[in-house]
């Protein structure tokens, strides 16, 4: 059990500090989304002149939001799951059923990940966004044209941490299963609602 | 082979896997043995295509939306304005618990939101007034359900865009079956307050008194105005509506009722970011369902099977209900409206129903299941905000229920319901 729960300890502060990030970041994505949104309002029906790259750049950050954030979600249980018969089995049976679930959603993200770093590393990776720049200097006059890569990375990074977070959740479920729960370090409760 | 997806992936979710999971699991293992495993990735392909989409962005910012307007101590201007119209009816305090849900619902167009906000002011008041504690919870987890219906509603857009129907279209036909709703939650108060003697919440007001309650609630009442009016109006798309909604609650919580500090802005943007990031996975990973839908010929399947039932499309609608309502009962709306569009709109479509209107039947009866137990998620919220078992709550909340499944029914058989407004303002031929 030792080497188990060091290993959760581990991945606990490691998981901790990187979903403390991506939360981060996902609040300053959502937070730009809706500027560049209003921007391209203001630009379209106030000077009539739409800009071109507002609604890609709010895409783009949406992306990253949605990447970095749902880890945190699934994490402290906020993805939606019909928990029926595991409320009727009794505790160690529902522990052994939580555990096998887990093992099918770690199976799902390995084979995810796989094809998102192909895809990335593919033709689709190799085309540019249609209307987002970055400087390379100072002084503005040099830009380079964002690929198409660095938006689809934001699902493929937030598959990393997910796969992360579900090693974390199957060794936290099998301490539990051997009957050591007590020696868990706790998740800290974040608050989720929902679209209903 | 492929159409063993269905019962693989209800199997999956029957145990207990999270729907995202499921929605990707059951059509891989399917395409894996059947030896499709480049469709495998054409799944991963529509999950991020799923996800990027700019009519989508509304979600993400609708949700923005209502987090700031709960913070902003809009719910107490809405409740006062209630108040002033109807609370000295007998029953009062009910029926300004459902007035303010359909106001509240042109704001935040979420029932968890609803419950929450409008039971933790409204449920303590009408216990001290003398209702009992778990009607008063079962008046609020009730109405609450009108939230997603009238617009802005968040289901309403995942089911526009995973589906392909105009978000416009669907807010406009939810108005009338919310409002109805509303109006027979309000008549079933009624009945109840004559039979039982319930109190009144006090003297009447006078016209003059309304007409401040109502200036006092006027700038968060016109937030559904400027939503509808701008996408209805063709100035904004419903996208950049949400966010306009976005800055209007900012300014609104910031300048008017000043009930929201900057200080509280993080915290609001990581809760609408941490659903919305669940709900975008979701959405994604609906698509990637649906291309194996279509690809399994499920629709076509199905619809034989539904055929080979009755071919009268009345009975096949009140079927279709009660498949609805049982489904409502264990998973919440946003979800169970990912994984039965797909899946029982074209065939409702072909059989001559039009889009919008099973749009519509989908998006009330699920929304409805959210309030039914066992599993109705505003009912262990309405008990979390009164202290009060789910089980009390169930039975209190039950003539309630029958109000909503007449409405339902009404809905359902009288399509101009919701299809006259979309109708009228040519959303709609």
């Amino acid at each position: 059990m030792e080497p188990i729960l060091a290993a959760i300890g581990l991945l606990h502060r490691l998981n901790g500090a990187l979903l403390a990030v991506g939360r981060g970041i996902g609040m300053l994505a959502m937070a730009a989304m809706v500027v560049a949104i209003l921007i391209q309002v203001f630009f379209r029906y106030v000077l009539g002149n739409a800009l071109p790259w507002p609604d890609e750049a709010a895409r783009f950050c949406m992306l990253w939001m949605t990447g970095l954030m749902a880890p945190t979600a699934f994490r402290v249980g906020g993805f939606v799951a019909i928990d029926t018969i595991e409320a009727i089995l009794p505790g160690r049976a529902m522990q052994v059923l939580n555990f096998c679930l887990l093992c099918v959603t770690l199976v799902v993200l390995v084979i995810a990940a796989q094809i998102g770093w192909k895809e990335i590393t593919g033709i689709g990776g190799r085309f540019a966004t249609a209307s987002l720049y970055v400087p390379l200097s100072l002084s503005f006059d040099e830009w380079y044209r964002v690929p198409r890569s660095w938006m689809m990375l934001s699902l493929f990074i937030g598959l990393l941490l997910l796969i992360l977070v579900n090693i974390e959740l199957l060794l936290r479920r099998l301490v539990a299963i051997l009957q050591g729960e007590d020696q868990l370090p706790r998740i800290s409760d974040i608050d989720m609602a929902g679209p209903e | 082979m492929l159409i063993w997806f269905l019962p693989v992936f209800l199997v999956l979710l029957m145990i207990g896997l999270p729907v995202f999971f499921a929605l990707l699991a059951a059509p891989g293992a399917l395409l894996w043995l059947n030896g499709q495993e480049r469709d495998i990735t054409l799944l991963y392909r529509n999950l991020y295509n799923g996800m990027d989409s700019f009519p989508l962005m509304a979600i993400p910012f609708f949700m923005l939306a209502g987090e700031l307007m709960n913070r902003g101590g809009i719910t107490l201007r809405l409740v006062e304005f209630s108040q002033a119209l109807v609370g000295h009816l007998r029953g009062g305090l009910a029926h300004v618990n459902v007035l303010s849900s359909i106001m509240f619902a042109g704001l935040s167009g979420s029932a968890v939101a609803d419950t929450s906000a409008l039971g933790s002011m409204l449920i303590p008041a009408m216990e001290k007034q003398g209702y009992t504690r778990r009607f008063a919870a079962a008046i609020t987890a009730a109405s609450s359900v009108i939230g997603p219906i009238i617009p802005p509603s968040g289901i309403m857009i995942i089911y526009a865009y995973v589906m392909g129907e105009s978000v416009a279209a669907l807010f406009l036909a939810g108005i009338v079956p919310g409002v109805l709703i509303g109006l027979g939650l309000m008549f079933m108060v009624k009945l109840m307050a004559d039979r039982y003697d319930f109190p009144t919440a006090g003297r009447s007001y006078t016209w003059r008194e309304r007409g401040e309650a109502g200036l006092k609630a006027f700038f968060p009442l016109m937030t559904p105005v400027i939503i509808l009016g701008g996408i209805l109006g063709g100035v904004f798309t419903p996208t950049e509506a949400a966010a306009i909604a976005v800055f209007y609650a900012i300014i609104i919580g910031l300048f008017v009722t000043r009930s929201l500090t900057l200080g509280e802005m993080p915290n609001v943007l990581t809760r609408a970011g941490m659903t919305s990031a669940v709900v975008l996975l979701l959405v994604g990973a609906a698509m990637s369902f649906k291309t194996v839908v279509s690809l399994s010929h499920a629709p076509e399947q199905l619809a034989a099977f539904i055929l080979s039932l009755t071919e009268n499309p009345l009975i096949l609608l009140f079927l279709i209900n009660l498949l609805l309502f049982v489904v409502g009962m264990f998973l919440d709306a946003g979800p169970a409206i990912i994984i039965l569009g797909p899946i029982l709109g074209p065939v409702f479509v072909d059989l001559g129903v039009e889009p919008v209107h099973f749009a519509i039947i989908m998006c009330v009866n699920l929304t409805v299941g959210l309030a039914t137990p066992p599993m109705g998620l505003v009912l262990f919220v309405a008990a979390a905000v009164s202290r009060e078992r789910v089980s009390t709550i169930a039975v209190a909340i039950l003539p309630f229920l029958a109000v909503e499944v007449i409405a339902i029914f009404l809905i359902t058989f009288v399509p101009a319901i919701s299809l006259t407004v979309p109708r009228l303002t040519g959303f709609l031929n």
